[in-house]
């Protein structure tokens, strides 16, 4: 687009910074023989963000042949001038229009971000459906964890990746390149895709449907693989990380450098996604991560860093890592902070320790208010720890501090609704308990609910979402228990995005035509409460004879047909319905650190060294 | 030491807003690896500032900011190494050791000049303008102005020190605006804008180059 013409559109949003580019660390490739479109499917604020399109924009970057751009979701003001001007949307890096790419690839974190990837194909001039599309137009392709079960949005993808970026950019790309050099068809290409370990093209399977529920996959093309195994990259100390990273102009949500200690998490809890789809665990080296904190703190001048991981307090090197941190970068004031800190890690000292440099916030996640509840979802923390860890907190001098939990595990009751108000009174009390010269002045204790969303590929992915009125009657109930308590306020997460959420992470194909008749009705960014327009799903959801209902507060049978079951995660399934048995029992699994649980099952079980020795015993 | 410098703000890093901005700057310095003098406090930050804001949109040839160092350093090595890791569309221009004068450079402040580009909907003519602008000079300009108590009548007509080198190119027009600028305020340039547009009729795109901040350095002599 022409640069005034474009200039003068971005001038007129609220925010320009989100789409001019320029910033520090830039890729510049013009002569690069591929144009790749990395696409966020949300504001540009959270899409740089977010580690894992940083990874894949330096990777794709590495390539000779390649030159990855960058797109993000325009915003609704940004959205309404390109339509008004006929305009289409543009990469950040050349300003080129997404339809003069060679491969549009969007990264799929959470589901809500669906109807953005429509807003960006129709401002592209793309057609939504894959098979719509003709020999010319951009392959669309997309990763990230919603793949896991991507068919409500498989009608409209040309490829799917699933699991590790790494590797599988690069593989991809090889074989694009070679597809392309010997003048293959679309069609031809997608069987040579086809044939890479963690991709997955969906328009060669087709789904049946009987009883109104998921019935079966068919195989339309022979080459194609019976089921499509998650890739993983087995050692992340050779894996490519971010290289320099792009430093954005205006502020965005996760404003630092972000070292991933390590992927994966050994806990288990039974409600988590992450914690099944990233195993096994693969930790860096230390060397490796202080070797990147300090490129990465020269090319960028930021003065934070954050040691990133799914349970950094779990991180075997973490009482060495962040001392030798701070000290490293003591006279440049580089603070560090730990997300994903678990309640039970001991991380007296190491707070200490951060809290010298800056006092962040403190976030801790019990998840649920009762010891059965959190034996329930194999949560293995104890009230003791909430406690201790808070009182050390308190002690260092922080007086703030977020508690997440779930309303609507399964097997809930009333009771463990009130327990969350109790455990939020233990933590004021001892707060409020201390003299006054040992703790700050007066504690900011938030209390977060989010509701339960039963999701692909964990232990509960049979169990059903309850109902909205019953979120509504549990928030109530918890709002008024919390009343009162000395320092705690509560924050509870709008229930109709949760039913969206759970009926898109266990929907099948169906949903796609949903999706868009939402999309025509205006659903944009249906993540941010004050965008979501229940009506437009409302409407969507009855003129194709479907309901939200029937996908998110459904038990599906132990023995039904999964519409994700031709996806290999790598976990087992006997090993997921192990776990949901005992989850109804209240038993808790162990840590797989200290003992292997057979996760992986027979068929995959050397994709896991944690315990190469292979005691293969479960308990 | 406190370092003086002034820097131009060009192409697409206009639409960088004024906070942007010193985070901008900071980090600019800690790729620098300057020696940096940082507040006490919970949050340590660069003692970094600024003489004043520049509208999100505006670019700029000269913009002024100081900045407290823990060593002393030459000018000329500070303004070369913060150039070496600016974006590219920032520039520090000059810098000066600030020696024994301690005050912020906003009071020193006196008065801006404004490069200004329209852009109308329609053809005017020279004429048409200047009498425009000749009666705007000649006696009140009531605005319509933004303050903390309320949206009121203000006349801008004392901020405004002239316009000149006005010309016009079928729907385009160019001049150069001289208004106050100082600490306690400057002349909303927006709202004269919009004024002229409403005058004239018409609705207008405008680009704006701040070109200098007219800054009284006798204080430091």
């Amino acid at each position: 687009m022409d640069s005034d013409r474009l200039n003068s559109l971005i001038a007129r949003t609220e925010k320009p910074t989100r789409f001019m580019g320029g910033e520090l660390n830039m890729r510049m490739k013009p002569d690069a023989e591929f144009k790749f479109a990395l696409c966020f499917p949300d504001t540009y604020e959270i899409g740089m963000s977010h580690l894992g399109s940083r990874i894949i924009y330096n990777v794709l970057n590495n390539r000779e042949d390649t030159f990855c751009e960058r797109a993000y979701a325009p915003w609704v003001d940004m959205e309404a001038l390109l339509r008004e001007n006929s305009e289409k949307l543009f990469s950040l890096e050349t300003k080129r229009p997404l339809d003069e790419f060679d491969i549009i690839g969007f990264s799929l974190l959470y589901e809500m971000c669906y109807t953005n990837i429509l807003t960006m194909l129709e401002l592209s001039g793309i057609p939504f459906l894959s098979k719509d599309r003709g020999e010319d137009a951009p392959l669309i392709v997309a990763g990230g964890p919603c793949v896991c079960n991507s068919e409500p949005i498989a009608d409209i993808m040309d490829v799917l990746f699933f699991g590790d970026g790494e590797e599988l950019n690069n593989d991809f790309m090889d074989v694009y390149a070679s597809c392309r050099h010997r003048g293959l068809n679309k069609h031809d290409m997608l069987v040579e895709l086809s044939k890479i370990e963690g991709i997955y093209i969906p328009s060669f399977y087709e789904p049946t449907y009987g009883n109104d529920s998921f019935a079966s996959l068919r195989k339309l093309e022979p080459a194609a693989p019976d089921r499509i195994k998650r890739r993983i990259v087995h050692d992340l100390d050779l894996a490519e990380f971010t290289g320099d990273l792009v430093v954005p102009y205006m502020s965005i949500v996760h404003d630092r450098i972000a070292l991933e200690l390590f992927r994966g998490c050994t806990r288990g809890c039974r409600f988590c996604q992450a914690g099944f789809i990233y195993r096994p665990v693969r930790e860096r080296r230390m060397k490796t991560l202080l070797d990147f904190a300090d490129k990465q703190i020269k090319c960028t001048g930021y003065d934070e860093i954050s040691l990133f991981s799914l349970s950094s307090g779990d991180y075997s090197e973490i009482h060495e890592m962040v001392p030798t941190i701070l000290d490293r970068y003591k006279d440049d004031r580089v603070s560090v902070s730990l997300p994903s800190l678990r309640i039970d890690s001991f991380i007296k000292d190491d707070l200490k320790k951060i809290q010298s440099v800056r006092k962040t916030g403190l976030t801790l996640a019990p998840e649920a208010g009762t010891q059965r509840l959190r034996d329930v979802i194999n949560k293995g923390v104890n009230e003791d720890d909430l406690l201790r860890a808070v009182g050390d907190a308190f002690r260092s001098g922080w007086h703030g501090v977020k508690l997440y939990f779930m309303i609507g595990l399964p097997t809930e009751t009333d009771e463990d609704i009130l327990g969350i108000a109790e455990l939020a009174r233990k933590v004021s009390r001892e707060f409020y308990s201390m003299p006054k010269e040992m703790r700050g002045k007066g504690l900011r204790c938030t209390v977060s609910a989010s509701t339960f969303v039963p999701k692909s590929f964990t232990p509960f992915q049979w169990e059903p979402q309850i109902s909205t009125d019953e979120v509504l009657r549990r928030q109530a109930l918890l709002r008024s228990a919390l009343k009162g308590i000395r320092g705690v306020e509560f924050n509870c997460h709008f229930s109709e995005t949760s039913r969206l959420e759970a009926c898109f992470a266990r929907g099948d194909r169906r949903l796609v035509s949903v999706l868009i008749g939402a999309y025509k009705r205006g659903a944009r960014f249906d993540s941010w409460d004050e965008q979501f327009k229940k009506e437009a799903w409302d409407e969507a959801f009855m003129e194709n004879g479907l309901s939200c209902e029937q996908y998110a507060n459904r038990t599906i049978g132990i023995d039904e047909p999964l519409a994700w079951q031709h996806m290999d995660s790598l976990i087992s399934m006997e090993y997921l319905k192990r776990e949901y048995e005992r989850s109804k029992q209240g038993i808790v699994t162990r840590d797989c650190r200290s003992g292997c649980n057979g996760c992986f099952g027979e068929h995959c079980k050397e994709y896991c060294n944690m315990h190469s020795s292979g005691s293969e015993e479960t308990e | 030491m406190r370092m003086i410098a002034s820097f131009y703000k060009h192409d697409e890093v206009r639409f960088v807003s004024h906070l942007d901005m010193q985070r901008l700057f900071q980090r600019a310095f800690r790729r620098a690896n300057l020696p940096l003098e940082y507040s006490k406090g919970f949050n340590p930050h660069p003692l970094l500032s600024f003489a004043t804001a520049l509208s999100v949109g505006y670019t700029s040839d000269g913009e002024y900011f100081d900045v407290q160092l823990s060593e002393d350093m030459m000018p000329d090595e500070f303004a070369s190494r913060v150039n070496d890791v600016l974006p590219k569309g920032i520039r520090i221009v000059d810098a000066v050791d600030a020696g024994d004068f301690k005050t912020s450079l906003t009071p020193l402040m006196r008065s801006a000049a404004y490069e200004v580009e329209m852009n109308f909907n329609r053809g005017i003519s020279l004429d048409e303008l200047n009498s425009i602008l000749a009666t705007l000079m000649s006696g009140e300009i009531n605005v319509m102005k933004r303050t903390k108590g309320g949206i009121k009548p203000v006349d801008i007509r004392p901020m405004l020190i002239g316009i000149e080198n006005c010309g016009v190119d079928g729907s385009k027009a160019h001049m150069l605006v001289h208004g106050k600028l100082t600490a306690e305020g400057g002349l909303p340039l927006e709202l004269l804008l919009g004024t002229i547009c409403e005058r004239l009729g018409v609705t207008a795109d405008y680009r704006v180059n701040r070109k200098n901040i007219e800054m009284d350095w006798t204080v430091i002599g």
